[in-house]
């Protein structure tokens, strides 16, 4: 097994602790674009990128609310993101059962993400 | 991308590899667990302490009491005093907690809680404010003393469980059932003993409550 069957969306820092955040909610539920931002101190620019290739990917969707002069936007991982989130790590499992896990070895370059 | 004093710091896609991966997944994992967490191990320690005090307090001022005339006197002031105190602390630090959890959070799962939320609110005030009739009624021994240490707390644990159940939230309602099996054991103690039995009985589910909440938020999703 190589990092090529890790899931490229997810296996990039921001994006693995962004869809690792939203599954440690319960299923369904969503978190304001700001509290995502504030746990992961992140600027608005880099979060919305990163969010952006997500939802494409169908793995979030995002939802805009307004009350009053404020507009609200809330972020949910979808089932197809904790799915493709369960494979992911799965993958890491297995790759890093193959790896000396005391760290007398460093990893093959070969699963160093391109 | 580094390793700093236990933590994983996020680098350039390009040398991100696995084992930095799967350190980081169970970094934000855990991390993200803990802040969505309102009753976190640190507060259920408390209230083990906090059950430890009152009920074991007002188990020092009842011994040995023949008749039984429950927590009174100069001893059962200073209990009543450690009791507010500590009650208002927990209560203070209970609504924080849930706000910082919930702040911008939203969904299925937080209509839930709430509900959850209100009715053990108003079970709390009703179980208690049924001792307001006993007191100005002036029932004594053997009626009244037994309901003031375990009656409440029997009511509010099985109001508890069968929210919970109703929600499908089956480890609140392990906890509850828990609390419910002290109080409803204590009854059998008698009106002095029962105070010593919800110390000991509450503390153990406290704390036991709080090491499988400290488990269930350390253990990692790649590494259990």
């Amino acid at each position: 097994m190589t990092t090529e069957e890790l899931d490229p969306l997810i296996h990039a820092p921001t994006r693995l602790k962004i869809v690792a955040t939203l599954a440690a909610l319960p299923d369904g539920d969503a978190l304001s674009f700001t509290r995502l931002q504030d746990m992961l101190e992140l600027t608005p620019g880099n979060l919305i990128i990163q969010l952006r290739k997500l939802e494409e990917a169908g793995y979030l969707s995002s939802k805009k609310t307004r009350t009053g002069p404020t507009q609200k936007t809330t972020v949910t991982l979808t089932p197809q993101g904790r799915t493709a989130l369960a494979a992911y790590t799965k993958a890491l499992r297995n790759l890093l059962s193959g790896l000396n896990l005391d760290g007398e070895a460093e990893p093959d370059t070969d699963y160093v993400a391109s | 991308m580094s390793h700093t004093s236990g933590t994983v710091t996020a680098g350039h896609d390009g040398d991100f590899n696995p084992r930095q991966a799967a350190d980081l997944l169970d970094q934000a994992t855990v991390q993200a667990r803990r802040t969505f967490t309102p009753f976190t191990p640190a507060l259920l320690a408390f209230r083990a302490v906090l059950v430890l005090v009152v009920f074991g307090g007002c188990w020092l001022s009842v011994r040995g009491q023949r008749p039984y005339h429950g927590p009174t006197g100069a001893s059962g002031g200073i209990v009543l005093l450690i009791t507010v105190v500590l009650v208002t602390i927990n209560i203070g630090c209970t609504a924080a907690l849930i706000g910082r959890a919930g702040t911008g959070v939203s969904g299925p799962a937080q209509r839930k809680w709430r509900v959850w939320l209100g009715v053990m609110l108003v079970a709390w005030i009703a179980a208690y404010a049924a001792l307001a009739p006993g007191f100005h009624a002036e029932i004594t021994h053997p009626v009244w003393g037994l309901y003031p240490a375990s009656g409440p707390l029997l009511i509010i644990g099985l109001v508890g469980v069968v929210t919970a159940a109703a929600l499908r939230d089956w480890r609140i309602a392990g906890f509850c059932l828990a609390f419910a099996a002290v109080a409803a054991a204590a009854g059998f103690g008698g009106p002095a003993d029962e105070w010593l039995i919800m110390a000991i009985g509450l503390c153990a589910v406290m704390l036991g409550a709080a090491g499988l909440t400290a488990w269930a938020q350390r253990r990692g999703v790649v590494r259990p």
